[in-house]
Order: C-alpha cells, then sequence, then structure tokens
C-alpha cells in the first residue's frame, strides 16, 4: 500500500522514453513511447500501426544511452497471422545498422496469441509471473498488444447489458495493465481500429476528442473504435493517418486503357490526438523496407 | 495577558508581547502585512497568527453567549473566514472569474470532461498554483496529488512550475522595479518537491489512502488542496454490486468533505464522461451516477466549443451558471488565445 507520498525529485525529472528508432519521430513525441502509461495507436489498416509496434519491439533493447529500454518485449498479438518475416526483416536492418549487438534482436521479442477479452485478462496473472521472472537476458520492459480492438468487434451485442459489460471488460483491463505498468516501469502500447464516422455532428456521434475537430484517413472521416470509455482507459492517444497524393499521369497507361492512369503516392502521418506530456503536433513519415521513418 | 494563551510559538509570542499586542481585540482589525511589518516576520507567519486569534476569540465569545453547541459558527463568521481565505487561481482568468476567484478552500469541487480535454493539465497547474506564495496572492501551501489513471507526467509539472515561476518574477519586477532583495525565493523544483505524489492501481487503495489522509494531513498542515485524478478510473471496474459502488464513494466524498472542512483545504476531484441512456438517445453526462452527482458542492464541466476548450460551472451553492473559455498552452492552462469576446451568461 503506498502511503508515503513519492518525492518528484527523487525520480528522474522526465519520465523514461522508449525510443522509435528515428530521431525525426521522437522528437515529435518528446524522446519516445513514455514508461509508466499506456500510449494508444489510432489507424486505420495499412497505416502503419504494427510496423510501428515492431520497430519499437526492436529498438527498446538498445541501451539506455542510446534512448532504448535495454529490455526485451512482450508482443501480445490478436490479429492472425503474427508478421514473423516482416520482424525477420526489420531486424536484419536492425542488425545492420547495430553491430554491436551479441544476439539476434528476434530472440528478445516474447510472442504471444489471444483470441478474446476474458482470455487477455486471464492470461495477467501469467504475464505478471512472467514479468517478475524473467527468463530472458534483459528484463521485460515492453508490452504491446496488437491490435485491442479485435478483442471487441465481434463478440459483443448492441445491447445496454453487452455495451456495459464491455466497458467494464476496457476499464479492468486498463487498471490490470496499468498497475503492471507501474510496477515493473513498462512501455505499454495497444493498437486500435478506426471506424468510419456515422451521421452529421448530432448527439454523441460528433463528440470530439483531443486536438482535432475531426481525423481523416484515405479521405474518410473517421473515429478510433470502442467509443468514449475505452478513451478514458489509455493516457495517450496517437493517430496515424494515410491519404493518397496524385504526382503525375503515367503516359504508358493511358495510351493503354482508360482506366487508372494517374500515379499515387501514399503520405502518411503521425498526429497526438491527446496526451499529457505533449503539445498538439504531427510529423510526416514513410514505411521503407528497413523501416519507419519520420519526414522533414 | 490574553496572547498568553495563543497556541503559537514562544517566540512569536514574546514578538507579540513586545510589540505591544497584549489583548485579542488589538489582533482583530489588522491586516497580515501590518502585522508582519511590526512584528518583523514573514507576512505568511503573520497571517498564521492572525487565524489563530481569530479562532480563540471566536471560541472565547462562544463559550460566553450563544454557543450551545460546541463549535458552532455564525454566518457571518464564516462570511468573514471565507473571505480571509484566498482561492487557488487556475491561471485562466476567465475560468476564475466564473469560478469567484479560483477554486475555493473548504469545498469539495468536481471537474469531469471528456479524454484529452485538459483535466490532468488543470490538476496539474492546480497543484503548482497553491504553492504561490502568500506575497504574491497565493497559499504558500503544499499539495497533495492522487493519481488513479497514471497521467501525471513530471516534464509536464515541471514545465508548468517553471512558467510559474517566471510570471512571479514578471509580477515581481512589475511591482518593484528590479527590487534585488525581493527576489522570487521559490524555484520549480521547491515547487515539484512540494507535490506529495501518490500513485493509486487499485479501488481498495484509493479508499485506504483516502481514510489514511485525515493523518497525513494533520501531520502536513500547510496542504492546501488535494486532488484526485481521477475519482473515477478504478470504479468503473469490476463493480456488479452498484449499490456498494454507491455506498463506497458516498463515504469516501464524506471524508473528503470533512478533510475540506477541517484543515481549511480545498478538494479537487477529477471525473470522467459517459454516456447515459435518457428518452431514447444518448446523451452526455458524467460518469458515476445520480447519487453520486449529489457528494461534491460545486461541479465544473469541461468542453469543446468548435476548436475552443470551455468550462462551465453546472452546479455550485454560490456561483451563478456561467461558461468561460480556456487553453493549455506549453506554459499550463491560460486564458484562450483567441478571447475579445465577452464571457457568456447562459
Amino acid at each position: 500500500m503506498a502511503v508515503t507520498p513519492e518525492n518528484l525529485l527523487r525520480r528522474p525529472l522526465t519520465t523514461q522514453k522508449c525510443t522509435l528508432g528515428c530521431p525525426v519521430l521522437d522528437r515529435c513525441l518528446a524522446g519516445g513511447i513514455p514508461c509508466n502509461s499506456i500510449t494508444e495507436l489510432v489507424a486505420e489498416s495499412g497505416c502503419g500501426k504494427t510496423q510501428l509496434c515492431l520497430q519499437l519491439a526492436l529498438y527498446a533493447q538498445l541501451p539506455l544511452s542510446n534512448g532504448g529500454l535495454s529490455a526485451s518485449t512482450l508482443y501480445i498479438h490478436t490479429e492472425f497471422p503474427f508478421p514473423f518475416r516482416r520482424l525477420q526483416q526489420l531486424s536484419r536492418s536492425f542488425c545492420y545498422s547495430h553491430p554491436d549487438l551479441r544476439c539476434n534482436p528476434c530472440d528478445n521479442v516474447f510472442v504471444h496469441a489471444v483470441h478474446s477479452a476474458d482470455q487477455l485478462l486471464d492470461t495477467m496473472p501469467h504475464i505478471e509471473t512472467f514479468l517478475s521472472e524473467p527468463k530472458a537476458q534483459l528484463p521485460i520492459k515492453l508490452i504491446v498488444i496488437d491490435s485491442i480492438a479485435a478483442l471487441f468487434r465481434s463478440e459483443f451485442d448492441n445491447t445496454p447489458f453487452e455495451l456495459k459489460r464491455r466497458s467494464s471488460l476496457f476499464f479492468k483491463i486498463s487498471g490490470k495493465l496499468k498497475s503492471l505498468a507501474k510496477r515493473f516501469g513498462l512501455c505499454i502500447v495497444v493498437t486500435n481500429q478506426v471506424v468510419d464516422y456515422i451521421g452529421a455532428n448530432e448527439g454523441i456521434n460528433g463528440l470530439r476528442l483531443g486536438n482535432f475537430g475531426s481525423l481523416y484517413s484515405s479521405g474518410r472521416r473517421v473515429c478510433a473504435a470502442l467509443g468514449l470509455a475505452w478513451a478514458n482507459c489509455v493516457n495517450t492517444r496517437l493517430f496515424l493517418s494515410r491519404y493518397e497524393e496524385v504526382i503525375g499521369e503515367d503516359k504508358d497507361l493511358k495510351e493503354v486503357e482508360d482506366g487508372d492512369y494517374l500515379c499515387r503516392q501514399t503520405r502518411r502521418q503521425l498526429s497526438v490526438v491527446f496526451a499529457p506530456h505533449l503539445p498538439d503536433c504531427s510529423c510526416e513519415f514513410v514505411i521503407r523496407k528497413e523501416g519507419v521513418f519520420g519526414v522533414g | 495577558m490574553e496572547v498568553g494563551r495563543l497556541p503559537i510559538s514562544a517566540s512569536q509570542r514574546g514578538k507579540l508581547i513586545s510589540a505591544g499586542y497584549t489583548s485579542l481585540s488589538s489582533l482583530s482589525s489588522l491586516s497580515p502585512s501590518d502585522l508582519a511589518k511590526d512584528l518583523n516576520i514573514p507576512e505568511s507567519e503573520a497571517l498564521e497568527i492572525l487565524k489563530v486569534a481569530s479562532l480563540t476569540s471566536r471560541l472565547d465569545k462562544q463559550d460566553g453567549n450563544h454557543a450551545f453547541v460546541n463549535g458552532a459558527q455564525t454566518a457571518w463568521d464564516m462570511l468573514h473566514e471565507e473571505q480571509l481565505f484566498p482561492r487557488i487561481t487556475t491561471s485562466c482568468a476567465d475560468m476564475d472569474e466564473i469560478l469567484g476567484g479560483g477554486i475555493n478552500c473548504k469545498e469539495v469541487t468536481e471537474i469531469g470532461g471528456v479524454p484529452g480535454i485538459g483535466k490532468t493539465q488543470l490538476g496539474i497547474q492546480l497543484a503548482v498554483n497553491v504553492q504561490i506564495p502568500v506575497e504574491y496572492g497565493g497559499l504558500g501551501g503544499k499539495a497533495i496529488y492522487i493519481d488513479t489513471e497514471g497521467s501525471f507526467m513530471v516534464e509536464r509539472a515541471q514545465q508548468i512550475a517553471e512558467a510559474c515561476v517566471v510570471d512571479m518574477s514578471e509580477y515581481n519586477d512589475l511591482l518593484r522595479k528590479g527590487n534585488r532583495a525581493c527576489q522570487v525565493r521559490i524555484q520549480p523544483n521547491d515547487i515539484l518537491e512540494n507535490i506529495f505524489y501518490f500513485r493509486i492501481c487499485s479501488y481498495t487503495e484509493q479508499i485506504a489512502l483516502i481514510n489514511y489522509l485525515d493523518r497525513f494531513i494533520s501531520e502536513h498542515k500547510d496542504v492546501k488542496i488535494v486532488i484526485v485524478d481521477s475519482v473515477t478510473f478504478h470504479f468503473r471496474q469490476d463493480f456488479d454490486d452498484l449499490a456498494l459502488r454507491t455506498r463506497l464513494l458516498g463515504g469516501m466524498a464524506l471524508k473528503l468533505m470533512n478533510l475540506a472542512r477541517n484543515y481549511s483545504l480545498a478538494v479537487v476531484i477529477f471525473n470522467q464522461v459517459t454516456t447515459k441512456y435518457t428518452e431514447g438517445s444518448f446523451q452526455l453526462a458524467l460518469a458515476l451516477g445520480d447519487s453520486w452527482s449529489h457528494s461534491c458542492t460545486n461541479r465544473v464541466i469541461l468542453y469543446w466549443n468548435g476548436d475552443e476548450r470551455y468550462a462551465y460551472i453546472d452546479k455550485s451553492p454560490s456561483l451563478r451558471s456561467a461558461s468561460a473559455p480556456f487553453s493549455v498552452t506549453s506554459k499550463g492552462i491560460r486564458n484562450s488565445a483567441s478571447n475579445h469576446k465577452r464571457i457568456r451568461m447562459m
């Protein structure tokens, strides 16, 4: 029981952060993903949520002096299959740029599959034991849940009782994760999907959360899945979005068919929706074979 | 000699007597700054002496004439006392104005709003502002910050504290044109050191801590604000028995109210927003249900109006319903940048 208050001067004056593996993105997030709290990545599929999480799992292994946590990662995936090949690919370029690492970085990423919200709650005690008796050389300091939305999308009916059960589960999961985060100094990252925004600005549909009046991705207006109750469960919400930009016309294609002859380029952006420690800011990024990089 | 009975230190008593203050009535109509000058002591100490003296003389009166209930106060005394206590500024002049000058001591104020509206920011701001020294119109107190959600970030607290110190020195320069003797003594690190921070991970811990606060504050009498950010989080997890939840919350609210009254401190509790199904449609409402909404003296709702953040007085025994814009800046809570409109009365 915490009956003695913490002296704020005794802890580091900035919360420990885990680097994203790119100085531009780190600058946007004031050093990376903070420990002791839950950071949520919200995006439609194909925006780079999983890419960013995999990259984080690798860079968390870096020593503290390089912005990492000197730690291994527990990667809980709920969408299948787990992208092993991509992790492998990223880890090769990670090894290439960090030749002083001794072991295979993939050895420090523990992958666990979870199929339902109840199963996730049932796993929590095991996770706790796993954290307190580390099997790996590096202690676990990063837990990724990719994605939280997949656990909740189908199983619940749209009745008041079911909705109540659902939000009670949100708070249980979040409470448990936060208490683990506090106890072990963990960095917790969850990903969330988006749903299309329906209806006009009426009632709670148009409810604004955070720095943006509305969120757009691929030209559609979207909002984070799981609603208001879940939004209360995370400390920091980041939004990844993409849009197609026309950069020119392909002459050859134009002659062949009357279909799509425009050359497009996908542009991606990371924005802070809300965070206790960050101002309203955004950063453009690209996804390459070697990983995710901020631009500008 | 009447001052001989005051529960103050021997040196203070000596100073009082040698300055000629021997009776309680001689202290009754004195301002803290005059007394501070006469006794050559800091103003905060003078204020403390005056408070003790006024309490003692009131108790005397009650013993004599009209005190049929021990500890009873007349409304006049209460008004006088309320005026004696400065309010805690929010650093946003517009919000202070609708709050009647800031957050009031001796009261429980509930503040609710959607995620990202700036509840935690306001909490940190109040934890810093309660420490503004008496000579700058503050309380010179300390803060208890109960963090149930883990959103308190030290670096943000430091940022806000630094901005607060800068504001104070600007005020100083303005008032006393570079008088070196009056430099701001308080430093950002002092401010951080005077926030008693508790991180709470379950509702049982939350209840236990609030039960323990009475003892803690009796040992740290300079605590002038208790901030609970948020009261809601752990009470939305595991409660199938809603009657139990209501009882626990009611008990907790009562304890907080007693703390506020007994130690003359401000209690600020943050609440989340939820959707409530009424008359066929979903409406936004503060969480924890109807019976909880009676637990707090004041209720302030933070909401978005277009691109601007607003605070709205939803319930208060002494303030009228009004709303005011505010903004969250790198320095903390401030007036809204685009605010040249007048405050809208609702």
